[in-house]
């Protein structure tokens, strides 16, 4: 098909993925109010515990940017992205879209924007929430906003990798979430403080780029902390998405067709 | 004659299984060629090598006089695919399917809205335009399968088994929407299990046995193949005693799934193939043309004893 330069099919392919999903999102009201109550509830339940105890309340604006990134981006973006492998591989338009000239490359960026676009509503939606509370974000909202970035890009990589390796079927999504995604976020510091765990669980943790997001993103968030204080995360969050990038893509490339017919 | 396609000498194993043995096709354009064989024989296989769904281990595709080289998004551009099961965004309408997929293929904006309103209007689907394709029928959502397929007008259309998922009369639908894209010149490769199918579809029928093909031609020269102008057959409380008559009047004989075939050397009337066989306890009869069906039988299936 003539009439449209490489850039140009690349740009257009990468929004048609992103345009299809939100449209399929938003048809599927079940899962956009699970994707709306979840951190909304989140918010809320930590919200008012913390709010509750006059030696936690310091903790509060911590709390809200930990429930963004390690609860509400990990469910949304992570396991969003593992739900759509799936479901692309069950209804076989996975098939569809690898015998079409669709760039890897495109449907990954495809997928980021997509997620990007539910992130920053739930940014939008949990901040608002924790606002009310009494949660604030002290910060630099450029350097807030480039970490969720990082932190959506690494999300959908990783996702791709669990998808393509672990979720053959929409009920193993679950699966694969909670037998590699959730040991990781309580790794990530979502659930304790580094500081508590054992060392060796430290060395672990050090590893995981949940932690790196959650540290530099409360950061950022509750202690308004900037470029310098935050450039080992922030360096370890963007090798992170490169190799998700590359993960990602390879992952997509060479997604086994496990119910290859002869 | 322009090639459109030119299969050679594929190999493909997969693990154990030695499932392509040197596979070889052509397909010239405007044509369309039917694929046809038993089951794990190797259909999907090439299909898949084709689609670039699948890297043969040896062998060489050409698309258009090109080598078809691995991710070479261009070849991908001449193929449309559509695959037994409907694989459709079960959320999106159908304009909607058909414009997702013309975006990828890089269909021009400015020639997207028309192509999708002529596709709409040609499969019938304006009615269905507001209902999403999960809540179609099975039948036109292969319709719709189809049409997706399409979308960027593909120099090949690569079918795998189209209609093995739907009714009758979808089928038939199909069949009709199909016959007029071979109509129009379209060049088409499928495969299917229906012989009927091929019969009345394709240009040249490849039979496939073994991982390669074991015998191609146009409809009439395969039926041609088979050493009788008519089959008979029969049912018999005494096979034994059909057998040895067809054999004393020199009819070759076939048996399949336990039914018994004679092949008549010359056009006989049922009279006289009753009275050729009396004596041998036949309950019923019947003389028919030889059909392809026998001649996949003959050509390709193993199992049937030659007596």
């Amino acid at each position: 098909m003539k009439g449209m330069s490489p850039y140009g099919l690349f740009f257009d392919q990468t929004l048609a993925v992103s345009q299809r999903l939100l449209l399929e999102q938003w048809r599927q009201r079940r899962g956009l109010i699970f994707w709306v109550v979840f951190p909304a509830a989140m918010m809320l339940l930590f919200g008012l515990v913390y709010a509750n105890n006059a030696n936690m309340r310091a903790g509060l604006d911590a709390a809200a940017a930990g429930i963004l990134i390690g609860a509400a981006l990990f469910f949304s973006c992570l396991g969003g992205t593992v739900s759509i492998i799936a479901a692309e591989r069950e209804r076989r338009t996975l098939r569809r879209l690898l015998a079409s000239p669709l760039h890897p490359a495109a449907y990954f960026f495809g997928v980021v924007l997509a997620q990007l676009v539910l992130a920053s509503l739930q940014v939008i939606m949990l901040y608002s929430i924790a606002w009310f509370i009494g949660a604030r974000y002290h910060g630099s909202l450029f350097l807030g906003g480039l970490i969720l970035l990082l932190s959506v890009f690494a999300y959908v990589g990783m996702g791709f990798f669990l998808g393509a390796r672990f979720a053959r079927r929409s009920e193993e999504v679950v699966v694969a979430l909670s037998a590699i995604g959730v040991p990781l976020l309580v790794l990530g510091g979502t659930f304790f403080p580094l500081e508590i765990m054992p060392a060796a669980m430290q060395a672990v943790a050090q590893l995981t780029p949940m932690l790196h997001m959650n540290q530099a993103f409360k950061g950022v968030a509750a202690y308004n902390l900037g470029f310098a204080e935050l450039r080992f995360e922030l360096v370890f969050l963007f090798v992170f998405c490169a190799f998700s990038l590359a993960l990602g893509l390879r992952s997509y490339r060479h997604l086994p067709i496990a119910d290859q017919k002869v | 004659m322009t090639v459109a396609l030119q299969i050679d000498g594929l190999f493909k194993r997969f693990g154990e299984q030695q499932v392509l043995t040197g596979f070889s096709l052509q397909v010239a354009r405007g044509e369309v060629v039917g694929l046809l064989g038993p089951n794990g024989c190797g259909k999907s296989t090439v299909l898949n090598i084709i689609c670039q769904l699948l890297q043969a281990d040896a062998g060489q595709v050409q698309l258009m006089g090109q080598p078809m080289m691995e991710q070479s998004a261009y070849a991908r551009t001449l193929i449309g695919y559509c695959a037994q099961e409907t694989a459709l965004y079960p959320d999106l309408f159908p304009q909607e399917n058909m414009h997702f997929f013309a975006r990828l293929y890089g269909v021009p904006a400015a020639q997207r809205n028309a192509r999708v309103a002529e596709l709409m209007e040609r499969f019938n689907l304006t009615p269905y335009a507001s209902t999403r394709a999960g809540l179609l029928s099975g039948g036109w959502q292969q319709r719709l399968s189809l049409a997706v397929a399409l979308v960027h007008r593909p120099e090949l259309l690569v079918l795998d088994e189209p209609t093995v998922a739907v009714d009758v009369e979808a089928r038939m639908d199909l069949w009709s929407l199909m016959e007029s894209l071979r109509d129009s010149g379209a060049t088409i490769l499928l495969t299917t299990h229906h012989l009927s199918e091929a019969q009345r579809l394709c240009n040249r029928v490849a039979l496939m046995r073994g991982g390669k093909v074991a015998a191609e031609g146009s409809v009439p020269d395969l039926i041609s193949r088979v050493p009788g102008q008519a089959v008979v057959k029969v049912q018999s409380d005494d096979p034994q005693a059909v057998i040895q008559k067809a054999s004393d009047l020199g009819w070759p004989v076939r048996q399949h799934a336990g039914k018994l075939s004679l092949l008549l050397p010359q056009s006989m009337s049922l009279r006289e193939v009753v009275d050729a066989l009396d004596g041998s306890k036949v309950r019923a009869v019947s003389v028919d043309p030889v059909t392809l069906e026998d001649a996949y039988f003959e050509l390709v299936d193993l199992k049937h004893e030659l007596c």
